[in-house]
């Protein structure tokens, strides 16, 4: 079988699944949760939380920042034109453009980043539009034990599918 | 040596005949503008006569003052344009490249003078008057902004025979149209760097002011007057 | 226990999408005619020329430019809410979010239309743009008008990207709702969403990563469209305040047309449940503040040039304070000032209707401000000789019409086509509320640990 899952309409008893599926073995990283909201108030809201992004947004800007200063400079070597008695390379109004730059990289960085972290690399296909009535998913993809799984996934107030 | 083209306008001896426009519209193929356009500020005269009045009658004095583009050293209206349509060139002009210019028209607003003009329509020059065109001056498209140049187009020429026959430019025998055509040689134009030319002479007379020098655009007209005007208007 | 389900939240805020009803026709129709006729009267520009236009020798900028900077400032109302307010983490802004995005990103679109419409040479436009081309020029750097390139189009970057990315979990809820075309197309959208813990952690760093970033190009870039006037030696324009000046007066804007663009989409979509008097009360009293940071900021510049008493500007100071533009000076000091401390000061009438009037007469007064920034100093420059007046031809005022028509037209558009409150943002609103209930009752009972795992029977 593909997955084996359940639906529950509440945060409390998704973490109790995702607890006993922990408690029946299941890897973490085998362990999908899907949900229309995020809940960061409960601890299985927090998995998967550790990215780097800010950091390759920092990346991003500092090189946006030294890019923008180097080609502002070049081009304006390139064709020196006398304006108004400033300097060829002014740096005051080249620090305006530069400045644009760097935010315009965070931000480019940024997307990219969440494009390919949350939407291009995503593992699994599981899914079931009853999420977006507000059932919270939690369940197994593949399973090697499905019949283990299915008591700990069974609480009540919740639904268990096999697909 | 490079040049540096400069001018003094003595106005003890303008008239205010305007000869000078009319000469500039001639040279510099300046389209001339309905009356109904004139009247909402269309007209583009490069070199305009300043007329003002003072005292009441019957003492009234008649003052006459030729406003044209002052080829500012630190000019107000280069930084601006963001396509280097307004830049300096090396002999000290304030050059407007015609083909450069988008026409945001900012360089307009920033020049204190208001010496530049904008082609709110394409000009139009109904036969025979297309015959009266100058053509070693470019006819400028709608859009764009234009202004005095200096008569560059003469400066061009003589540098270049200058250049051909290993001469320097004989002070005087350079002129723009404006300064050609002043009937009482109100207008004198020449090379600033020439401590000999009249220009340069002229420029260091104790009779000479600039205009609105406080504004520090360094403009490179010298207006002589014996008396300075009504010290209220120190414009 | 039982969490209530979702369904009436998402039901009510997803029927725009599926339901349409005739107003929203009659709208786009009318809207989009006045649009049409803005587009024609554009057109005959171009062809004749910018003669077509009122303006001239000596006010070479006049209603277009007032445009810009109108529109510009309009565009800081999300940035306000989304941004600041996400960063401190105000629950308030959650149904508010969406709105004024929407707003800020149609907003910067029409304003920057407005540089292309008043250029001589339009479609030389691109020239702005620093591509590497054969002649080795490229564009200078140094001109205002260059940095406001660069500035409007980074924030229209950022802006539509802090719209768009929170968008996509609606887009999916959709996609789960819909069949057919409808559901092929919100499932492209979605760009297959699934709401994997993974994904909403990404979307919520995103988003923090950018509110952080587009905060500081928000203040830059109108305090760079202001150095369009303050770079020039034009009276009353040299002015060193007019950064932050013009920031301020953006976001007064902003919030005023966020407070009207509210209060239509209550009306017009059955959100009273969503958008709460509670709402409007916070953004009347944004709006208070704002316009006591307006008027100080007036009273400063204005102070300053009179004690200066410099002749060139004072011209240009009496011209607007007793002079033509009186009429036009003394409106805007009652609708930015008089007007908003007179209906928002007091708690009974900073209701949802008080509200609205005084963004109107905000929207009126903050126009009425570009158009006396940019013209009043152009008809009295240095030279009293060159002294000149303005007033608009038919083109100018097609046009101006059509991109206010242009922004209703975008917005209608955009309400019916996207759920305009953010329905998941309101989830996790609804859920952060029930666990602060939760927290509290622990506090209480504590022999009954708060967050202990739920087994059969609770």
């Amino acid at each position: 079988m593909k997955a084996v899952y359940g639906l529950y309409p509440d945060p409390h008893l998704a973490q109790a699944a995702v607890n006993n599926l922990r408690a029946a073995g299941v890897a973490d990283a085998d362990i999908t949760v899907i949900s229309s909201e995020p809940f960061e108030h409960f601890e299985f809201g927090h998995r998967d939380a550790k990215t780097a992004m800010p950091w390759i947004a920092t990346a991003a800007a500092a090189g946006g920042l030294l890019l923008t200063y180097y080609l502002l400079g070049a081009s304006q070597r390139s064709w020196p034109l006398v304006t108004s008695g400033m300097p060829i390379v002014p740096l005051w109004t080249n620090l305006i453009i530069i400045f644009e730059m760097t935010m315009l990289s965070a931000i480019i960085a940024t997307v990219i980043t969440l494009i390919v972290t949350a939407f291009v690399g995503q593992r699994g296909t599981l899914y079931d539009p009853e999420v977006s009535d507000g059932y919270i998913l939690v369940g197994v993809e593949n399973p090697t034990d499905a019949d283990k799984l299915e008591p700990a996934l069974s609480i009540d107030g919740g639904r268990v599918k096999k697909t | 040596m490079a040049h540096r083209w400069g001018m003094a306008i003595d106005l003890d001896r303008c008239t205010g005949c305007e000869a000078c426009v009319t000469a500039c519209h001639a040279e510099n193929n300046i389209p001339t503008v309905s009356q109904d356009q004139a009247a909402r500020g269309r007209a583009m005269h490069w070199i305009r006569v300043e007329r003002y009045y003072e005292g009441h009658f019957p003492d009234v004095r008649v003052k006459f003052r030729p406003v044209l583009c002052q080829q500012c050293d630190n000019a107000p209206c280069e930084a601006v344009c963001p396509t280097y349509a307004a830049h300096h060139n090396e002999d000290g002009l304030n050059a407007q490249v015609y083909n450069r210019c988008i026409g945001t028209r900012y360089c307009a607003n920033a020049c204190p003078y208001n010496v530049r003009f904008f082609n709110f329509f394409n000009g139009e020059w109904p036969k025979p008057l297309q015959l009266q065109l100058n053509p070693d001056v470019s006819v400028r498209e709608v859009g764009v902004m234009e202004k005095c140049t200096f008569c560059i187009q003469r400066i061009k020429a003589a540098k270049t025979s200058a250049k051909a026959e290993n001469r320097g430019i004989a002070d005087g025998s350079l002129q723009t149209a404006c300064a050609q055509a002043c009937p009482t040689s109100a207008i004198v134009f020449g090379d600033l760097n020439d401590p000999s030319s009249r220009v340069a002479r002229l420029a260091r007379s104790p009779r000479g002011t600039r205009l609105l020098e406080d504004l520090g655009a360094e403009p490179k007209i010298t207006y002589l007057q014996k008396q300075p005007w009504n010290e209220q208007d120190s414009y | 226990m039982n969490r209530t389900l979702t369904k009436p939240l998402t039901d009510d805020l997803i029927r725009p999408v599926f339901n349409t009803s005739v107003w929203f026709y009659a709208i786009v129709l009318a809207a989009g005619t006045v649009v049409a006729s803005g587009a024609v009267a554009w057109g005959f520009q171009l062809w004749y020329g910018i003669g077509l236009s009122g303006k001239r020798w000596p006010t070479f900028w006049a209603l277009y430019l007032t445009n810009f900077v109108f529109w510009i400032g309009i565009s800081h109302a999300g940035t306000l809410i989304s941004a600041i307010l996400r960063l401190v983490n105000a629950g308030w802004r959650r149904p508010v979010t969406r709105c004024a995005e929407v707003i800020t990103v149609f907003a910067l679109m029409i304003g920057a239309m407005f540089p292309i419409i008043h250029l001589g040479r339009p479609w030389l436009a691109f020239w702005l743009f620093p591509y590497p081309s054969a002649r080795e020029i490229w564009p200078n750097f140094r001109s205002p008008l260059a940095w406001d390139f660069f500035a409007i189009n980074t924030y229209l970057t950022g802006s539509l990207l802090f719209l768009l990315l929170p968008m996509i979990p609606d887009f999916a809820l959709i996609r789960d709702r819909s069949t057919g075309l409808r559901k092929k197309i919100y499932g492209f959208l979605s760009f297959g969403w699934r709401g994997t813990t993974k994904q909403w952690n990404r979307l919520e760093s995103a988003m923090q990563i950018m509110a952080i970033a587009i905060l500081p190009v928000a203040v830059s870039v109108h305090t760079i469209v202001s150095f369009d006037f303050s770079m020039a030696n034009v009276p009353m324009w040299h002015s060193t305040i007019f950064g932050p000046y013009f920031v301020a007066g953006a976001i007064f804007s902003g919030i005023a047309a966020l407070i009207i663009a509210m209060a239509a989409l209550r009306k017009a979509l059955h959100l009273e449940q969503y958008l709460l008097p509670l709402h409007f009360e916070n953004l009347g009293k944004l709006l208070l503040l704002m316009s006591i940071l307006w008027g100080y900021f007036v009273f400063n510049e204005r102070l300053t040039v009179w004690y200066g008493n410099e002749h060139h500007e004072m011209a240009v100071f009496w011209a607007t304070q007793r002079g033509e533009y009186a009429p036009f000076y003394w409106t805007m000091v009652v609708c930015n000032f008089v007007l908003p401390l007179a209906i928002l000061a007091n708690p009974y009438t900073r209701t949802i209707t008080g509200c609205v009037i005084a963004s109107f007469g905000v929207v009126v007064g903050m126009w009425l401000e570009r158009f006396l920034i940019v013209v009043p100093s152009l008809t009295h420059k240095a030279l009293p000789y060159s002294w000149g007046t303005y007033s608009p031809t038919p083109v100018e005022l097609f046009i101006m019409a059509a991109t206010f028509a242009a922004m209703i037209l975008l917005y209608t558009l955009f309400a019916k086509f996207v759920p305009i409150i953010a329905i998941w943002e309101m989830k996790a609103g609804d859920t952060e509320k029930a666990h602060l209930v939760e927290v509290a009752a622990a506090q209480h009972q504590p022999a009954t640990p708060a967050g202990a795992s739920v087994r059969a029977g609770s």
